[in-house]
């Protein structure tokens, strides 16, 4: 007697609804979706009520960063002028100024307020990417890896000072 | 050769049979992944609200934004938490400090009255989204007016950017 045998069907899955599903969702998902990340930059403000005279001291470091068209001037509230970042390439020095304060960093390690000081006509892109090289840096200290480091955390915005005709 | 009428069948059905297999395998595992990546990256809370009007600048900060009053400055308009309070160019023509219509939005804004006590600190913040293009004296009369309307915690929205 001969076997019959039903040829077996080759097993299908039903994956329309599925794939119709995975369809509409992907554009969507794909429209909605922001592949920017937002962060914020936290601003010292003085406080308005603080009118009374402030306690210069010598030691302390009031340190401020003048931005001007042409150049950065690093300084001390007190001390004056300590260095004077030339443009590079018709852009600010960002780099330079940033390894000079780290330099400051290391000869004051409790600092960490500091003050950019700006003209009316500079753009707020410079100032943040000034106040960037302010706030923090990457260094090696000393290991094979570059690490984050604080430098003045602390920054608060002002007017630049008026320059004397004539004085460049 | 010799088929029973059943076998015949079954063989003339295979002959004729139009295969059309399409093979959606790997189609239905990149969009399966996709899918999962989209869904955790929708599922994120913005507290921003982005716009295409304002292109912030870039910036290596790494606090998260707070929900807090936005103040928003594009190249032409001053926004507060959607409403047009003030023109860039009627701004910049006076050497006013105070931006009265935006002074009078953000004191009405800071009336109100805070529930949770856990926000209480967030009374006093503002966020800043301003143009990456728009010059200095603009964004120190927002804050000067800001400040007057004692909202003392300026900070400055920015995109952020990854350093390698």
């Amino acid at each position: 007697m001969r076997v019959r045998r039903l040829r077996k069907e080759v097993a299908a899955l039903e994956v329309t609804a599925f794939i119709n599903l995975i369809v509409v969702l992907v554009p969507f998902l794909l429209s909605t979706a922001v592949f920017t990340r937002l962060a914020v930059m936290d601003l010292t403000l003085p406080a308005q009520s603080n009118n009374k005279l402030e306690q210069l001291k010598g030691n302390d470091l009031k340190l401020e960063i003048v931005v001007r068209p042409e150049a950065l001037e690093v300084g001390d509230r007190i001390g004056g002028l300590i260095q004077r970042i030339e443009k590079k390439d018709g852009h600010h020095d960002f780099k330079a100024l940033n390894s000079l304060m780290q330099t400051i960093k290391q000869k004051f390690p409790e600092a960490r307020a500091a003050t950019v000081l700006s003209e009316p006509d500079t753009s707020y892109e410079v100032l943040v990417h000034v106040m960037d090289a302010v706030r923090a840096g990457r260094s090696a200290n000393g290991g094979p890896k570059l690490v984050r480091v604080e430098l003045f955390p602390e920054v608060s915005v002002g007017d630049a000072p008026v320059r004397m005709k004539g004085a460049s | 050769m010799n088929l029973t009428p059943l076998q015949k069948r079954a063989a003339r059905k295979e002959r004729n049979k139009q295969q059309l297999d399409l093979n959606l395998v790997s189609l239905i595992d990149i969009f399966t992944i996709l899918i999962f990546f989209l869904l955790s990256s929708a599922t994120e809370v913005e507290t921003l609200p982005s716009y295409r009007a304002v292109k912030l600048p870039e910036s290596t900060a790494e606090t998260q934004p707070k929900e807090t009053i936005v103040v928003l400055i594009s190249g032409s308009e001053i926004v507060v938490d959607g409403r047009k309070v003030a023109d860039v160019t009627d701004v910049m023509k006076t050497n006013d400090d105070v931006i009265p219509t935006l002074k009078a939005e953000l004191e009405l804004l800071s009336k109100r009255q805070v529930i949770r006590q856990k926000n209480q600190s967030l009374k006093a913040a503002i966020t800043i989204m301003g143009d990456k293009d728009i010059p200095y004296r603009l964004l120190r009369k927002v804050m000067v007016t800001s400040a007057r309307a004692n909202f003392t915690d300026v900070s400055f929205a920015v995109r952020q950017r990854f350093e390698t």
